[in-house]
């Protein structure tokens, strides 16, 4: 195998010398340089970035086309609504730049390809040229930081404490996932990584009263429709990132700081079962900051169900003096 | 006429001549932003609660009059050989040349002190580790002006400069001032995160 | 004029350790590609695991070895080859070689200097590289493997060998090998600055510089202001990991073991990383920026359109490149405020980009253009710096950065918009001045064919990890197979995957070109694209020295192409005006 393979390569390589060779000397027996672009290659050139734009261009709508439906479904946020809507008005915006500017590069590149008969235009600027394109592309720039930064500042203001909601801690370690819930004084007890030890995977004070009726899940778990939820996150080792797509929301979890984000599950998992027409459908917590061998597959479940079914869930699940 | 002026020794000395203290210049510049990554650290850091409070060792306060001498002693030098005062230029480089060793001493001294209450650079705190590094890595760059030090000090002995002649020095002073106003600025600073 | 003598210099200062500043372009260049090279074929192997995971490539076997047990990749191999083709690819090859090439080869030849301000750091800029080149080849072989962190090596994951094998020796590798890199990249930076600010020839006034020289000199300032912070980030990076201090740990539990380390905060490292993580993806692309503006200029028989306005505009650019690193930190639980401030600065960059963009395409316009390899790689950067470009927008809004940080649309971007673009700018700058590097020409037709099948496989490669992005699938995966979620992205992985075996062959018929030509290449004339700068009044043989005789002294800007009197015919009887020739007595400086 080895062996054809290098003949192979060879016999490429000696062909390609060769016609190499022939292409010199026939040049050299016409009197022409092989290196001079004639004009008759350029306009050949020129007219493949025509058929460069028009390929691009398919190529580009076709991928929507075919791939489109397959990006995120619609957002099971509250605030993943406004995402989605900036997201998209800023597609939009520099997908019209993208091809439009395509349309100018390539359609000059072939227009103006060399031609002995004309001359290029010595044009060396334009103050009102170049002033429209500092200040159109800054009005658009203008629109997007503006809503961005409303998004952003609303994104990340934590959840009052006098709203009601789930406080909910996720701590990530090569490679899994621990949820911990702060049960019903709501509020997460102490932890400390030294304090870790045998089934107390995380370091949960059990001197501390509040830690006593923590509920500490793995595997999956669960959260109420419409109502928010403050997460705090943590790393017992390296950094992990809480990456919960449908839910437009990410953050990382550094060792030794906590980090915090919160949102509001608008859908129910059965109603995302039915509007992807998946009925295996499930939300996903993935870790998104690289950490180790297996950070492709470190996952947690997320079930989003009614308060009552939550609830009843939650019942269930043991705290953690149990 | 060479008709490749390259191989001209003029040539290579007005090159010289041109560039040397722009490339100080710019050297030192890069060596700034070194310093400024680690002091812009140790801000950040202070935040993070690593941070216990150290009392400077008083060595490090004798480094700091040590330094600003032998800056002093170096100008004179330079002072000298631009007059062509030859016997001074001697004396005044050797004197820069003895306080810079002392301040290497003192600093020495510094860590000592360190030590001997109990700060070392790793497992005691923070804080105790920055004291080291930035104090540690200062020295080492000063090896570097003690070097040229001694180069300035042999050609001073054997008469090298003139008072047409004298860009060696100045760029060995330039450096020199450098470091010694690295080291005001990194006492300070230490000064100022340790109060 | 032809007395001159030849030293007969052994080959090794002629070749090796040479002072010559158009011998250490040409070590920078082969080296740099080398280096390439070999980064490339690594994202080949990689790609080749995520598009048909778990299958068996048994002739890959044959090169990888036990990295390839059985023909297939195993998880920790794969984060090895990841971080090391990031690494290679942004410092060894775009950073060291390109810079390192074309700064060298044509600050002195376009300013009308003899050589570098200094030959000696220069060439020990070059020694030092090749050293950093070997130091990082060798991690690879080290035990435990290359440092597998991510080119970003963020600790703790650097920090403990514990966390991933690759973080024991071959990060300690990875850390010196950088430490030299940035000590190479310093000492030429140095070189370059002094020598554009020193040793201009006579009449060659600052607005007289062609952008190339613009570029390397802006490039060279951001280096040696950013780069010393890359090293004090490492430094404490080394600090932890080999004498125990906490400036970037605390609080972990690993291996069954509580670490002594306490009171450090990995987000420092973040911090000073990105300081001169963001200024570099500007000192990958400004070269190739001015390289490209200064082809499209010649070959379009225009002046570049807005000379000014480029100088300005790469200016902005790398002044607020230092004020956005924190757009890599959205999502690290910085305070919101600093999160809106970063997206402001982000986004202002856009406006000199687009500046640019619109500078490019008007040069363009009603030029004559003469299609070289070099103009076809010229204008293909324009259109990868505008398609990955604007998927900026997306990325450093906060708002939106939430949603795909660190995955393919990240992954989709950058490689686009830095590199492709700059490794396109490379592409052209050789092809433009080859005949300045070996004395001659390249293969027109391989070259066409090069940038056509370069440019389809790239947009393969690259375009659809927008949609695996906006999908939500990370980055750094080993495979997509572990989550039901991504069943659906089998084909696209496997669409682009086909692609990057199809960029590794197109990069093949370049290599050949390329070696073929600097051989067997026909011979080069003095000023082949007929361009007005310099570099194409010195002899097409290497001298020491660059021009016999007197430096030619410069009269006029770079950009003087098809100049017309009030008849409409050429000034000087053709469409360019060398920068050596006087103005003309009633001429208009077009008030450059
Ligand atoms: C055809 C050529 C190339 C292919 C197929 C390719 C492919 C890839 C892929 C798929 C990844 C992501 C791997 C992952 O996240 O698991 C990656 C990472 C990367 N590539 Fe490339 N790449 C190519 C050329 C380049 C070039 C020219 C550059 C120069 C800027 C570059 C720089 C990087 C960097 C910085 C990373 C990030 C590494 C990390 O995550 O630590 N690549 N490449
Ligand atoms: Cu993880
Ligand atoms: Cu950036």
């Amino acid at each position: 195998m080895t062996v054809v393979i290098v003949i192979a390569v060879l016999l490429v390589i000696v062909t390609g010398v060769q016609l190499l060779k022939i292409a010199e000397l026939r040049a050299k027996s016409k009197g022409e340089n092989i290196w001079e672009v004639k004009e008759k290659d350029g306009k050949f050139q020129a007219s493949l970035m025509i058929v460069f734009l028009i390929a691009y261009m398919a190529y580009f709508f076709w991928q929507i086309y075919a791939w489109g439906d397959r990006v995120l479904p619609e957002p099971a946020s509250e605030h993943g609504v406004p995402y989605d809507f900036l997201l998209n008005l800023t597609l939009g915006i520099i997908s019209s730049v993208f091809v439009l500017t395509h349309i100018f590069l390539l359609y000059f590149a072939y227009k103006y390809a060399y031609s002995a008969k004309r001359k290029a235009y010595h044009f060396a600027h334009s103050n009102k040229l170049e002033l429209i394109w500092t200040i159109v592309p800054s009005l658009a720039l203008t629109v997007l930081i503006l809503f961005g930064l409303n998004n952003w500042n609303k994104i990340m203001k934590p959840v009052p404490a006098e709203t009601e909601h789930v406080l909910l801690e996720l701590t990530g370690q090569q490679f899994t996932w621990t949820a911990r819930y702060a049960g019903e004084d709501k509020k997460l007890g102490r932890s400390h990584v030294t304090l870790i030890e045998g089934a107390n995977a995380t370091g949960v004070d059990a001197t501390d009263e509040f830690a006593k009726d923590d509920k500490i899940v793995k595997g999956e778990f669960h959260l109420p429709v419409n109502v928010p939820v403050q997460f705090v996150f943590r790393s017992i080792d390296i950094i992990h990132s809480a990456y919960m797509p449908h839910f437009r929301s990410q953050m990382n979890c550094v060792p030794g700081v906590k980090t915090q984000f919160n949102f509001v599950p608008t859908k129910t998992t059965a109603e995302m079962r039915e509007i992807t027409g998946n009925k295996d459908f499930n939300y996903i917590l993935l870790c998104n900051k690289i950490c180790g061998a297996a950070h492709y597959n470190m996952q947690m479940d997320i079930v989003v169900e009614s308060k009552e079914d939550y609830e009843k869930w939650l019942a269930e699940q043991k705290s953690f003096v149990e | 006429m060479t008709s490749i002026a390259m191989e001209n020794m003029d040539y290579k000395q007005e090159v010289k001549n041109k560039t040397s203290k722009p490339l100080l210049w710019i050297g030192i510049v890069s060596i700034v932003m070194f310093f400024g990554g680690l002091t812009s650290a140790v801000i950040v850091s202070q935040g993070g609660g690593g941070f216990i409070n150290i009392a400077l060792p008083d060595a490090f306060l004798v480094s700091t009059i040590v330094i600003v001498l032998s800056s002093i002693a170096f100008h004179l030098g330079l002072l000298a050989t631009k007059k062509g005062k030859q016997q001074q230029a001697k004396m005044a480089v050797l004197a820069t040349m003895v306080l810079g060793l002392t301040f290497v001493f003192t600093q020495y001294l510094g860590w000592s002190d360190l030590v001997a209450r109990g700060y070392y650079l790793s497992g005691t705190s923070q804080e105790s580790s920055y004291l080291y590094l930035l104090t540690i890595l200062h020295v080492l760059h000063l090896i570097g002006g003690l070097v040229s030090l001694s180069i300035v000090l042999v050609k001073t002995f054997k008469k090298r400069y003139t008072p047409q002649n004298y860009l060696g020095v100045e760029v060995s002073i330039t450096y020199w001032h450098f470091l010694g106003g690295l080291w005001i600025y990194l006492f300070f600073f230490l000064m100022y995160i340790t109060a | 004029m032809s007395t001159h003598h030849h030293h007969h210099e052994d080959f090794l200062f002629k070749y090796i350790f040479s002072t010559d500043h158009k011998m250490i372009s040409k070590q920078f260049l082969i080296t740099g590609f080398t280096m390439g090279f070999i980064g490339l074929v690594m994202s080949t192997l990689f790609r080749l695991q995520l598009g048909w995971p778990g299958e068996s490539f048994e002739m890959v076997e044959l090169l990888m070895g036990s990295w390839q047990e059985n023909g297939i990749m195993a998880p920790d191999k794969y984060l090895a080859l990841v971080t090391m083709h990031g690494t290679i690819m942004v410092f060894f090859l775009l950073t060291a070689g390109l810079s390192g090439t074309f700064s060298n080869l044509l600050i002195p030849l376009q300013i009308g200097a003899r050589d570098m301000a200094s030959g000696f750091l220069n060439m020990l800029s070059y020694w030092f590289f090749f050293l950093s080149s070997v130091l990082m080849l060798i991690s690879l072989f080290v035990e435990g493997g290359a440092a597998s962190a991510g080119w970003t090596i963020y600790p703790p994951l650097s920090a403990l060998p514990q966390a991933i094998p690759g973080s024991g020796a071959g990060m300690t590798l990875w850390l010196f090998s950088m430490a030299i890199f940035i000590v190479s990249s310093l000492l030429g930076s140095l070189n370059y600055i002094v020598t554009i600010f020193n040793m201009r020839t006579k009449g060659m006034s600052m607005t007289r510089l062609p952008l190339t020289i613009w570029a390397f000199l802006f490039t060279a300032i951001i280096g040696v202001l950013s780069f010393p912070v890359l090293l004090s980030a490492a430094l404490l990076l080394v600090m932890d990991r080999m004498f125990g201090t906490s400036f970037y740990l605390s609080d972990i539990y690993i291996g069954g073991q509580v670490l002594d380390h306490a009171g450090g905060s990995p987000i420092l490292f973040e911090h000073l990383f990105w300081f001169l993580g963001h200024p570099e993806v500007y000192i990958v692309l400004l070269p190739a920026l001015g390289i490209t503006s200064e082809i499209i200029s010649t070959m379009a028989r225009k002046p570049i359109f807005g000379y000014r306005a480029m100088i300005g505009s790469m200016m902005a650019i790398g002044f607020l490149s230092f004020i956005v690193w924190g757009h890599h930190m959205f999502v690290t639980g910085m305070n919101p405020f600093l999160g809106a401030v970063f997206t402001f600065t982000t986004l202002l960059i856009a406006i000199p980009s687009a500046v640019k963009v619109f500078n490019y395409i008007t040069t363009l316009w009603k030029g004559n253009i003469v299609y070289s390899p070099a103009t076809l790689f010229s204008v293909g950067l324009v259109s990868t710096f505008i398609t990955g470009g604007v998927t900026g927008l997306v990325l450093g809004n906060s708002a939106l950065d939430i949603n795909v940080h660190d995955t393919y649309f990240v992954v989709g971007h950058f490689h686009i918009v830095m590199g492709l673009s700059a490794i396109f700018g490379m592409f052209a700058g050789v092809y433009h001045w080859f005949p300045k590097l070996f004395g001659r020409m390249m293969n027109n037709k391989l070259g066409n064919l090069h940038f056509w099948t370069t440019i389809a496989s790239a947009y393969g490669v690259f375009f659809p990890m927008h949609f695996l992005g906006l999908a939500g699938v990370p980055r750094r995966y080993y495979t997509n197979s572990e989550f039901p979620l991504f069943d659906n992205m089998v084909d696209i992985n496997e669409f682009v995957s086909t692609f990057a075996v199809i960029a590794l062959v197109a990069q093949l018929i370049f290599m050949f070109n390329f070696i073929y030509s600097a051989f067997r290449g026909p011979r080069a004339p003095q000023n082949p694209w007929k361009g007005t700068t310099l570099e194409w009044t010195t002899p097409v043989e290497h001298i020491h020295g660059n021009w016999y005789g007197e430096i030619p002294a410069v009269y006029r800007w770079p950009y003087d192409y098809s100049k017309v009197d009030e008849n409409g015919e050429f000034l000087y009887g053709d469409d360019y005006i060398m920068q050596t020739t006087p103005m003309g007595e009633n001429e208009n400086d077009g008030g450059h």
